[in-house]
């Protein structure tokens, strides 16, 4: 069992003007694509989407993470494509479709890549997000490799023991990994035991009012993103009504 | 007054038939260090539990006779009130690291009591530079070796200016030279701090020296309390299969060989040296 795939969500800690900004900055920016991708199905305009976000992910010094996770996605994309041209035979709108899934992807994907958990958690926390809520968050974020590497090893034992996973139909298959479903999730119960007892140990919930040790601060340079994406998504609607077509062409 | 006491102390899991701590009673003083020893399954995590508070508030059952922490009654005050007196470093380093950097971690206690920001970032500074972890404040904590994710624990209790530390066999995941780099902290925070501190600890031969006090526990009953050198000689110690420190082994054997060293060395360094001393006369 490989979770390799897993990588390309993995947020590294790097330094770069992306990096830097606001995280409700960037999620701005990863909106204000979603809602250009969604006025479009045409493949030039989606291709210009693209073509915007490029600069941003070469500026993030991520591009090589971030093609991995649009390579992880292109599956489900050429399966998006083979269905909307088996529906109608309109290749060109079946093309774009599977092309603005990708540019959607390829967004938030920027987002993650670039977003730390930890400043996640406080921007969610500073928009109102009950605190319990953003720390069940990051503490599953911080919980994914402890997990991935136990999984691996209960996955050795099992070999070791004479469990074949790559073997018989797809049932029999899906089967197989129940030898490592069951460890895996009774280890993680008993972990969640051992965390609410050092939680409990320092001083979780002793008062009502939690303070913390960073706060997020809004600067020029998130204002002027902030800025940017919507002048860019109200010029995308601008250009979209003028060509006189229905807002809102299939919703994917 | 003790800062830790406990009187006629029973407790039996709510799960469970037998008694997990029985007749327990012990007084500890402020800024002793104590160390805690026993076999396998004798109750020294429970008796932790009862330092703290997680027993009676987190682990249920039933829970006879008193505890008294600094001043306040175990059995009255919950875990996370305790907290702020009674740190409680726990053997899997990895499950009491929640946060995705080490500072945040050390932060976390501090925030969870609402102490004002300045106040937090003097607390956090203070705490990676007393355990030494200063430049990893930005690691997540599955970047860290065993030796530092407990660390890292550590520095996050300490920085909840608790005055009791305990520690239930913090080195169990840990290699030798981390084992000891880790009871070298305890020992200054100790010494330099005036924190008391219960170490619960199977590794003798390593940690012998630096206690006071030895406590030993066996089958739920606090059954030898003594200076190292005491408990350790004893015959008793032996019987419980609890693994006696070489030096004090060799300090026996030499003994009944007829060669008397000065007093029971507690490490290898102090048998070197009594054993230099005694050739040189």
């Amino acid at each position: 069992m490989s979770l390799s795939f897993l990588e390309g969500l993995q947020f590294r800690r790097m330094d770069s003007p992306i990096h830097r900004l606001d995280p409700r900055a960037k999620f701005v920016i990863a909106l204000s694509i979603l809602g250009y991708a969604m006025l479009f199905t045409e493949v030039i305009p989606l291709i210009v989407g693209f073509a915007i976000l490029l600069p941003l992910v070469f500026a993030a010094k991520v591009f090589r993470m971030w093609v991995r996770t649009i390579k992880g996605v292109l599956v489900l994309a050429i399966l998006i494509f083979a269905i909307n041209w088996l529906v109608t035979p309109d290749l060109a709108m079946a093309v774009g479709l599977a092309l603005r899934f990708v540019l959607l992807v390829a967004a938030f994907s920027l987002f993650f890549l670039t977003t730390s958990p930890d400043d996640l958690g406080l921007a969610l926390e500073q928009s109102g997000v009950p605190y319990e809520l953003t720390f069940a968050f990051t503490t599953a974020i911080r919980f994914v490799p402890v997990l991935c590497r136990e999984a691996q090893t209960i996955v050795d034992a099992q070999r070791s023991r004479g469990l074949e996973l790559e073997r018989g139909g797809l049932l029999k298959r899906i089967r197989n990994y129940l030898p490592i479903l069951v460890p895996l999730v009774v280890g993680a119960i008993r972990r969640s035991v051992d965390l609410a007892e050092a939680m409990e140990s320092r001083a979780w919930g002793v008062s009502e009012k939690r303070t913390s040790l960073y706060r997020l601060k809004m600067r020029g340079r998130d204002y002027l993103a902030i800025l940017l994406s919507a002048a860019f998504f109200l010029l995308a609607m601008y250009v979209k009504l003028l060509s006189n077509q229905p807002l809102l062409p299939w919703l994917l | 007054m003790p800062i830790i006491e406990a009187k006629n102390l029973f407790f039996r899991y709510a799960a469970a038939e037998k008694y997990a701590i029985r007749n327990v009673s012990l007084s500890i003083r402020r800024g002793e260090f104590v160390l805690l020893t026993g076999p396998s399954g004798c109750g020294k995590t429970t008796l932790c539990r009862c330092f703290n508070g997680l027993i009676p508030h987190f682990h249920r059952g039933v829970f006879e006779g008193e505890v008294w922490v600094c001043g306040y009654s175990v059995a009255e005050t919950p875990p996370n009130k305790l907290s702020k007196h009674v740190g409680l470093v726990f053997q899997n380093p990895e499950n009491q690291l929640f946060c995705l950097s080490v500072e945040k971690d050390v932060a976390f206690g501090l925030e969870n009591m609402g102490l004002p920001e300045a106040e937090i970032r003097r607390r956090v500074e203070w705490a990676l530079r007393v355990t030494g972890i200063e430049e990893l404040r930005h690691r997540a904590p599955h970047e860290l070796s065993g030796g530092q994710q407990q660390k890292a624990a550590i520095a996050s209790v300490l920085a909840m200016e608790p005055e009791v530390v305990v520690l239930d066999e913090p080195t169990s995941f840990l290699d030798p030279r981390s084992a000891l780099e880790l009871f070298d902290l305890l020992k200054r925070i100790n010494e330099d701090l005036g924190v008391t501190i219960v170490l619960v600890e199977h590794r003798l031969d390593l940690c012998a020296s630096i206690a006071q006090r030895v406590l030993a526990m066996v089958d739920g009953e606090l059954a030898l309390d003594g200076s190292p050198a005491e408990v350790l000689c004893g015959e008793a110690i032996r019987l419980f299969g609890v693994g006696v420190p070489k030096s004090i082994r060799l300090y026996q054997l030499l003994l009944e060989a007829g060669v008397e060293l000065e007093h029971p060395p507690l490490s290898a360094e102090e048998l070197a040296d009594l054993v230099r001393q005694k050739i040189c006369q």
